[in-house]
């Protein structure tokens, strides 16, 4: 197998994901009931899951016809360089001998990507938040949860830190149950 | 002249003290969660859902309306003075814009942002207020074959016309179907793809989605880098306004953004962001200071923000009058008007039209508040920029979970959320577009309705797409408008290779 550049290296593994999940998708329409309907409740479903699958494959075509292409054009070595920076404006030929798709070539600053290991902690601390909401209660929980946020972020500042994290709890606390009577859980303290 | 009565009607109403406080605390909070770097108009419309949950309907509505043109306006001001655009819409601004910040014009670059989406605004809303009745009198026409095109054309067209691959906005499109079709069969009360999870027969919230997809993916990448590069904030306390030469230089982009936005903003599953990148290509392709581009030509920033906020208007027509929404803004709004019980198309025009017309009108008294507020407030705003990061995103996360906690009020709709976020991180990961799915998620209901009453009265047969005079000529329409783009493409192109070679 030909070394793919990271563009269409990341094409391929979103290729592969999408067709499973478009294959979880279609298995699982066959729980649903048939009826003697012309489209039944299960036309819809089972369309949607054969075409994730059928877009897929072709994402996953694309990417390692382009990645030949490109070998052809430009020498291995070269090739990861240039396409690195395709960021968002890379349309749908934008590998192609270096002719932007784009028409007026407006490109846009990709944004900066953090460390793997940081959004996993970063939704690890967030799901950990969510799930402790309701036993736990708004304000303590929130209050934990922004301290904790902010506190990675910027340890030196923690006095600022813990002022809003329990200021903020409060005042949307405050806000939403007797401005917006939206009744937010009270969990321990109630 | 009955749609003048009815304006008149509206703007009554509109102008009672409790609709104009709404209107203004929505073009302000708009403008000041807009200003936010990284949010744009769809994570600030889902985030303040929950906000109108209480409302009575035409506030709430006029208020996420106010929410939605405030927040396209605070976009640009964050694009022109730190380069983060918030949405796609104003990401040409933050090329030209922050040029001309750079350059110390950083006050005429605001202005003409804010007079061009002004002008434009009001423009569109015009043609909203004229063009609507008329679409509601053709809709009367339409029936379940019609009602499935338009529907369909609105998906392919919002996987055709977004910037990036195809494949992948089509990806999107099937991801929201997906998600939209799990829970009861509302025909025959069967459960879909519910995993066998009882919980999951009421479907996913349509809140949830957009409030996953959009703002958790944005506060956790945030958050997630850490102390990096610091954004420079440009300053522009001694900047002068607009010059006379700049008023002259944007008076056309304005006038041609206008009317270019309000075209592409009407056009179903097509919204202001391509408007945007249009009118750029178009400025750039007609100005006699073609080098200017890129180093901050005034025109780049006015044709832009006008194309912008014309294409709201124009999103609002098949919204208002045929109930499909053009964009995932608009799917937002769609799905806030069916919250209240509501249902746009022609009916609304008919049974409710006091609060159409109301809201029409509040739309005129919002443009009006955004240019009075803004301008002045200019310095007020920019104190936001200054926001710390972690403050800001993880406020935004206790937001998201306390919206998800309001419509669900379980465990399971807050585990929603936070899966949904996953997904949408992956989903920006993979390059896939997400606002697509959006407008998927609001549609699929309508869309397979639609699509299984159109079969059942034709027997299965799927003839009448073609035999159906107006069905007809949505194809015909539909195909000039797929083709269209891409001999427009293949135009510019060529022209780009032409230009290049005699350069050379």
């Amino acid at each position: 197998m030909r070394t793919l550049t990271p563009a269409l290296r990341g094409d391929v593994i979103t290729g592969i994901a999408v067709t499973l999940v478009g294959a979880v998708y279609y298995i699982a329409t066959f729980w649903i009931q048939e009826t003697k309907n012309i489209v039944t409740p299960r036309t819809f479903p089972a369309i949607v899951g054969i075409a994730l699958i059928v877009l897929g494959l072709f994402l996953i075509g694309q990417a390692v016809y382009r990645s030949r292409k490109l070998a052809e054009v430009v020498p291995a070595g070269a090739a990861s360089a240039s396409s690195g920076a395709s960021g968002v404006a890379s349309g749908s030929g934008a590998a192609d001998s270096g002719v932007e798709d784009e028409p007026a070539g407006v490109v846009l600053d990709a944004p900066e990507e953090p460390k793997s290991k940081q959004v996993v902690l970063q939704f690890a601390l967030f799901f950990i938040y969510l799930g402790i909401l309701i036993p736990v209660g708004f304000l303590l929980s929130t209050a934990a949860f922004l301290m904790t946020m902010t506190s990675i972020y910027a340890p030196h500042r923690w006095i600022r830190n813990l002022i809003f994290s329990v200021l903020f709890s409060v005042i949307i606390y405050v806000a939403f149950v007797y401005g917006l009577a939206v009744y937010l859980p009270v969990g321990i303290l109630g | 002249m009955d749609t003048l009565i009815d304006l008149g009607g509206g703007f009554a109403s509109a102008l009672e003290p409790l609709s104009l406080a709404f209107a203004l605390l929505g073009v302000l909070l708009g403008t000041v969660v807009g200003v936010l770097p990284g949010i744009g108009p769809i994570s600030a419309i889902a985030i303040l859902i929950p906000v109108s949950f209480g409302m009575e309907p035409v506030h709430g509505l006029i208020l996420l309306c106010g929410i939605y043109y405030g927040s396209m306006y605070g976009g640009s001001i964050t694009a022109t003075l730190i380069k983060t655009p918030g949405e796609v819409a104003s990401a040409v601004t933050a090329i030209e814009g922050y040029e001309m910040a750079r350059r110390g014009r950083g006050k005429a670059a605001l202005a003409t942002a804010a007079l061009g989406s002004f002008l434009a605004g009001t423009l569109a809303i015009i043609g909203l207020t004229f063009l609507s009745p008329v679409l509601v009198q053709l809709a009367n026409v339409f029936g379940s074959t019609e009602y499935f095109l338009l529907m369909a054309t609105a998906l392919l067209l919002a996987s055709t016309m977004s910037s990036g691959s195809r494949a992948k906005a089509l990806i999107s499109i099937f991801i929201g179907l997906a998600v939209g079709l799990v829970g009861l069969d509302f025909q025959t009360g069967l459960p879909r793809q519910t995993f066998g999870m009882s919980l999951l027969s009421d479907g996913i919230d349509f809140t949830i989605f957009a409030m996953a997809l959009f703002a958790i993916p944005e506060a956790i990448r945030n958050l997630a880098l850490g102390r990096g590069a610091k954004d420079v904030i440009q300053s522009f306390g001694d900047d002068t306004w607009m010059t006379k030469q700049d008023w002259q230089r944007s008076a056309m982009p304005w006038a041609r953004g206008s009317v270019l936005g309000f075209i592409i903003g009407i056009l179903p599953g097509v919204g202001p962001s391509l408007a945007s990148f249009m009118s750029y290509i178009m400025e750039k392709r007609i100005s006699k200071r073609k080098s200017e581009f890129g180093k901050g030509a005034i025109e780049g920033v006015a044709g832009p923000e006008a194309a912008n906020n014309a294409g709201v208007g124009g999103a609002m027509i098949p919204l208002f009058s045929l109930g499909i929404p053009g964009s995932a803004t608009t799917a937002l709004l769609l799905f806030v008007f069916t919250m209240y019980g509501l249902q746009p198309g022609p009916l609304i025009f008919r049974d409710e039209s006091g609060l159409i017309w109301t809201i029409i009108a509040s739309m005129y008294i919002g443009n009006v508040a955004l240019i009075i507020l803004n301008l002045p407030l200019v310095g007020v705003f920019v104190k936001l920029l200054k926001m710390p990061k972690e403050i800001l995103f993880s406020s935004i996360l206790v937001l998201v979970a306390i919206g998800a906690y309001a419509i669900e009020f379980s465990l399971f709709g807050l585990m929603l959320l936070g899966i949904f976020g996953v997904i949408g991180y992956l989903m920006d990961k993979g390059g896939i577009p997400l606002a697509p799915s959006i407008l998927a998620l609001v549609l699929v209901p309508l869309l397979e309705d639609n699509f299984r009453r159109m079969l059942q009265i034709s027997g299965g047969s799927f003839m009448p797409l073609l035999t159906r005079p107006v069905s007809l000529s949505i194809i015909v329409l539909m195909v000039l408008g797929i083709v269209g783009p891409i001999i427009f493409r293949w135009w510019v192109r060529r022209r780009q290779l032409l230009a290049d070679v005699s350069v050379a």
